[in-house]
Order: structure tokens, then C-alpha cells, then sequence
């Protein structure tokens, strides 16, 4: 039996926006809980664990998947590799999107939440999460500056500001390139004050390069990944010829990052943890094999970057890979010291397993990052400039499904 | 009393006999709940084999180090180093991050997991008694401890008196005063019977930990500023090349349809 009800327009939202709508309600109402009755509540975060889930997650994670807006920025507005415009507008809303994500997270993660301006008076210069606070804050501006015309130009009216911005738009796109280098690698830096606490695959003086050159390959795959699932659900043409030029660049520059991680390891002298530390060496070659060697060898053969699932298949196991370098930086290579084994089982709690809600308040965050963006990208021209050129154009536009109507 | 100019513990390994009066005097003290104690004592139990039987204690609380890896991560500055030794936390500036915890080598600040919004969740670590030690009198675990387990005083007459102690009695301790350099010296200096590690305590280099990270700061104006100039370059650069070429194109275009 079919039953067949008619909604009112205005309730005919889709099922992807309705599950976006109802994980951010769980996250809405886990959050409540924790600012009633404090993080310890609602997760498995102790003394040894003061850095968990959300870390690697919010921060980490959505930091460096948000590397696409200045690689773009960059070469469009530095490099005047025009071709790439089509790409522009979309990368630099996802970062733009990534960063208020990783802000959003941070007030339910910081246990002062509302001191979180504090940070743009009260310095410590030796603070590598100073550096990085400023530079996200600094950034996010930059980026919403870079964002503006795209908004600006829907209001005939305000058509003379987006002018104006877009004549003055190189200094903040330098601005951007250099605040993005300054916190993608510095989130490396967060964990050179702990040597004795992170494996030694992973801790080396130059994490911050090694975080900035991934950055690069994450952005890369992430700019393939929204594309693709954009293009597949707004149902607009991909922009196959582009992508095939990014996926053309990321053996090189994986190749460059892997170069880097063992050659580190060798002058270190640290090559022998690679098989002899149980699941840590496991970890690392995880990584390594998903997130660097795979895609090299994928992105290498032609098929795999002229084809739309090709493409897509291999930005998303790149993805997976370099996430879990993120994850194995910031979390399963940490080891807190041995000490608290000792200590009244108050403190305990010497392994950290995240709790369903802390999981939760992530994935809520990340629903209303994927909900904003087909909102923006629904009602705001942000695949405008690819329009231009297609001829589907009209027909593309008529058979937008709608993302959550209001 | 003379005056102190560098203030430090000592602790004796051998003369702890774990009655955890040290706990209480600081919760009296300090007035915080046994449960948030900044001191604790672990008994490590009754290890060996019979008759070669070993009983340690060791009592845990921050080091006061002479760099301290926690001074040096605070975005905002909410830990602060004397002169004289003590180091210790602002909460007026603190925002929660935990970045303290996550830094300091041994485990030391306690953050208030139990805590909403409304009451604040901070960061909770030994003071130093500074209500005390600036009073001429000593901390209230030092002065607390019935066994003399615990001592306090200039930081260089305590090393003395450590070495001292080992020379006297080099069969009872392990000829080493943790705490003298590690981590470029603490202020709480440990005497033991066994093996450090043993005590929970971590392997340290005896250049400060953060001397990296600080390293990598230094260098963070100097490469931003560079960075931006090379970009600026690479902008103008492109920018003129591109003119050039498109005017060219444009004449060429010109000369074509004549």
C-alpha cells in the first residue's frame, strides 16, 4: 500500500536536510547539557585526557580540510591561473564555513567559553595556540571579506560595495595565503611542547612543515570532494576538465610529504619504530599507505582523474588517510605519562574513549556546515561563474532539489 | 627567618610513611575539596621478592618548574613564574583550553571536568602557599609532614642538603637529585630509594621542553613578514607578465585585422 500524502510546499524539505536538521538538534541539546553541568558530563575527557574527540575532530580535521579556500585564492588571485574561477567560489565558502565550524566547536570545548576574545588581548608570544587563535580569527574575517561580493552581488543595491572589495581584494588574498600557511603548520607546532607524550613517528621539530604540506594534498582532494557531491546533488555539470588538473598535482605533492616524513624519520634515527611499535607502526603505515602511497598511485593512472567517480573515489581515500594523521598526532599517538596509572581513581581514566555525545555535538557542528552550504549555494551564485559557460545552465537550475525551505 | 630568595620542596622517598596528612593540610589549607586535593600520595605498594622487599611512596605536586612547559603554552598568559621560584595560575585570565594539561610533563593541573557555565570550569594546581611562605612560614604539606618527608627552603641549601644526604647514606639512595636539571631544573626536588620511574616520574632531558616550540614562535613574525613580501613579489610579478602578454596579443590582434 502506497500512502499518498500531499505536504504543503513549505514542508517538503528532503530527507538528507531533515537528518542535517535533526543531528543538529541532538548536538543543540547535548551542548545545553555540557554548559549546565560541565564537560565531564557529557564526556570521557579527564585529567589525562584533557584533549580528545574534538580536538582532532573540530580542530585539527576541520582546520586542515579547509585548506582548499587559500590554495584556490591563491592561484586564481596570485598566479592569475583563470581558469581555475569556477573553483573559487565554492572552495573559499567551504573554508569560510570550515573555520565558523572549528570557532562553533571550540565554545563547547573551551571551559570559558565566553572569554574566548581574550585572546586578542592578553598574549603570551610563546604560545603556539596563541599564534593560531589569532591567525583563525584574522583569517576568518579575510575569508568573509573574500566571500562578501559573492552575497553583495545578489542585492543590486549594494553592487558598489562588492566593486569596491573586488578592487581592493589582493592585499587580504596575500593576507589569507600567509595567515593559512601561518596556522596550517602551527597546528603542527601545538604538539612540539609534548616530545615525551607523542610517539616518535609522529614528533619531530618539523611538524609544522610536515602539517603544512599535507594541508596541501587535503585541500587538493577536498576541493575534488565538494565538487563532485555538489555537483551530484544540485545536479549542475563537474568541472571534470579542472579537477583532472588538481588530482595531475597531488602525486607530486604527496610524494613531496612522504619524502619528508622518512626522511625525517631516517635522520632522527627513528626508522625502527616503523616495525616494532605495535599499533602505533600500524597507524603510521595506515596513513601512509591510505592517504599517500594509494592516492599516488591512483591519481597517476589517467582514468582515475578524467572520470567523475574515479576522481572521486580517489579524493575520498586521500581524505581518510591524511585525517588520520590528523587523528594520530593529536590523539592515538599521545601517551599520557604513566604517573596517573597511581593516582585515586578520580583522576584516573588513563584511556580516552570518546562518549556518544561528545560525538555527537561533532557531527551536529558538521550537519550545519553541510546545511549552510547548500543554503548559501542554493540561494547566493556561488556556481555562477561555471553557469556562465553551460549551457544547461537553465536546466540545471530548475532541477535543484531543495535543501531545507524556509 | 632568613629571607628566601629561590623557594623549593624537597621530598624524601625514604621518609614518606603515606599517611596523607600532606592531602589534608593542603584541602584545609586551600579550602578546595579532597577530591580536587593538588597534592597527592600514591603508595606504590610492597614490590620485590621476598626478602628483598621494597615499599615506596611518592608524593606528587607541581614541580614549580624553572621553565615551565605550562607558562609557555597559556595563550593568554594565565600562568606566571617568581622570581623566586613559585609558579602559578590566574584564573581571571584563564579560557578553559587545557592546553596546560596537555603541555605540562607531569600530569600537574586539574581542571574542573564537574563544572557548568555558569559556575566557570578552571584550572585548579599548587600555589606555593604564598599566604604562607611570604610569612615566614612553610607550606602547609612541609609543615604538616610528621616525618620530615617533605621539607622546604632555599632551593640551592636543599640541593646541598640532597647530596649531602646520598653522600651520608649511599646504600639507601639512588645517587640522583630528580628535579636538579630536568627540564632545565624544578623547584621540587625528589630523593629516592628506587628507581625514578618507578615513582611515576618521566624521563626528562635536561634542556627545557619547550625550548622548541619557543624556537619555532621566534621565527613565526620573521617568516610571516618574508612570506608576504615573496607573495607580494610573485602578485606584481604576474600581474606585469600578464599585462605583457595580453598587450601583446591585443597588438597582434590590432596588426592581424589591419
Amino acid at each position: 500500500m502506497k500512502l499518498n500524502i500531499t505536504l504543503p510546499k513549505f514542508l517538503r524539505i528532503g530527507t538528507l536536510p531533515l537528518v542535517l536538521i535533526a543531528l543538529m538538534g541532538i548536538a543543540f541539546v547535548v551542548a545545553i547539557w555540557r554548559y549546565a553541568f560541565g564537560i565531564g558530563d557529557i564526556s570521557d575527557l579527564s585529567y589525562s585526557y584533557p584533549w580528545g574527540f574534538w580536538i582532532s575532530f573540530d580542530l585539527f580535521t576541520g582546520v586542515v580540510i579547509s585548506s582548499g579556500g587559500f590554495l584556490m585564492a591563491g592561484t586564481v588571485y596570485i598566479l592569475r591561473i583563470k581558469e581555475f574561477e569556477p573553483l573559487l567560489r565554492p572552495s573559499v565558502l567551504t573554508a569560510f564555513l570550515g573555520y565558523i565550524m572549528v570557532a562553533v566547536a571550540l565554545l563547547v570545548d573551551l571551559g570559558q567559553p565566553l572569554r574566548i576574545w581574550y585572546m586578542m588581548i592578553h598574549w603570551n608570544h610563546t604560545s603556539v595556540l596563541l599564534e593560531i587563535g589569532i591567525c583563525v580569527m584574522t583569517y576568518l574575517t579575510v575569508l568573509a571579506i573574500e566571500f562578501a561580493p559573492v552575497v553583495l552581488e545578489s542585492f543590486p543595491k549594494l553592487h558598489k560595495i562588492a566593486h569596491l572589495i573586488h578592487k581592493f581584494i589582493m592585499p587580504f588574498v596575500i593576507l589569507g595565503v600567509v595567515l593559512s600557511t601561518l596556522h596550517q603548520s602551527s597546528l603542527g607546532s601545538l604538539l612540539l611542547i609534548q616530545p615525551q607524550k607523542l610517539h616518535p613517528l609522529w614528533w619531530t621539530p618539523i611538524l609544522p612543515v610536515m602539517f603544512f604540506t599535507s594541508a596541501i594534498s587535503v585541500g587538493l582532494s577536498m576541493i575534488i570532494l565538494e565538487s563532485s557531491l555538489s555537483s551530484r546533488y544540485f545536479q549542475r555539470g563537474l568541472e571534470t576538465h579542472l579537477l583532472a588538473k588538481l588530482a595531475k598535482a597531488l602525486p607530486i605533492t604527496l610524494g613531496v610529504y612522504l619524502l619528508l616524513k622518512f626522511g625525517e624519520l631516517a635522520v632522527s634515527g627513528d626508522l625502527g619504530y616503523l616495525f616494532t611499535s605495535g599499533v602505533m607502526s600500524v597507524l603510521f603505515w595506515a596513513e601512509i599507505f591510505i592517504g599517500v602511497l594509494f592516492p599516488m598511485v591512483w591519481f597517476s593512472i589517467k582514468k582515475n582523474r578524467t572520470t567523475p567517480s574515479g576522481l572521486l573515489t580517489g579524493a575520498v581515500i586521500t581524505l581518510l588517510g591524511l585525517i588520520l594523521n590528523r587523528f594520530n598526532v593529536s590523539w592515538f599517538g599521545v601517551k599520557h605519562p604513566d604517573p596517573l596509572y597511581y593516582l585515586p581513581t578520580f583522576m584516573g581514566n588513563v584511556d580516552y574513549f570518546p562518549t556518544f555525545p561528545e560525538v555527537a555535538v561533532s557531527i551536529g557542528i558538521f550537519s550545519a556546515g553541510i546545511m549552510a552550504f547548500g543554503l548559501i549555494a542554493k540561494y547566493f551564485p556561488v556556481f555562477e561563474a561555471e553557469h556562465e559557460t553551460e549551457e544547461e545552465h537553465a536546466h540545471g537550475l530548475q532541477a535543484v532539489p531543495v535543501p531545507g525551505d524556509d | 627567618m632568613t629571607e628566601i630568595k629561590h623557594h623549593a620542596y624537597l621530598f624524601d622517598a625514604t621518609r614518606c610513611i603515606d599517611c596523607r596528612a600532606c592531602m589534608v593540610a593542603c584541602s584545609v589549607e586551600n579550602n578546595i575539596e579532597m577530591d580536587k586535593t593538588r597534592i597527592w600520595v600514591a603508595g606504590l605498594g610492597v614490590t620485590g621478592k621476598y626478602p628483598d622487599l621494597q615499599r615506596g611512596t611518592m608524593v606528587y605536586h607541581c614541580m614549580h618548574c624553572e621553565h615551565p612547559d605550562c607558562m609557555s603554552a597559556c595563550p593568554v598568559g594565565a600562568y606566571t613564574k617568581a622570581e623566586d621560584g613559585p609558579v602559578t595560575y590566574n584564573p581571571d585570565l584563564c579560557i578553559g583550553c587545557r592546553y596546560c594539561m596537555n603541555a605540562c610533563p607531569f600530569g600537574v593541573p586539574h581542571f574542573d571536568y564537574d563544572k557548568g557555565l555558569v559556575e566557570g570550569a578552571f584550572i585548579d594546581k599548587c600555589t606555593f602557599c604564598p599566604q604562607r611562605i611570604y610569612n615566614g612560614q612553610e607550606p602547609a604539606c612541609v609543615e604538616t609532614c610528621p616525618t620530615d618527608a617533605l621539607e622546604y627552603g632555599e632551593r640551592d641549601e636543599l640541593i646541598k642538603r640532597a647530596h649531602e644526604r646520598i653522600a651520608a647514606h649511599p646504600d639507601r639512595y639512588i645517587n640522583h637529585v630528580y628535579g636538579e636539571h630536568e627540564n632545565g631544573g624544578t623547584s621540587y626536588l625528589i630523593l629516592s630509594h628506587v628507581p625514578f620511574k618507578d615513582l611515576g616520574l618521566p624521563e626528562l632531558p635536561e634542556e627545557p621542553i619547550n625550548e622548541v616550540s619557543e624556537t619555532v614562535m621566534e621565527m613565526t613574525i620573521p617568516f610571516a613578514l618574508s612570506w608576504g613580501a615573496v607573495l607580494t613579489a610573485v602578485t606584481v610579478g604576474v600581474a606585469a607578465y600578464d599585462k605583457k602578454k595580453n598587450g601583446n596579443a591585443a597588438e597582434k590582434k590590432a596588426e592581424e585585422s589591419k
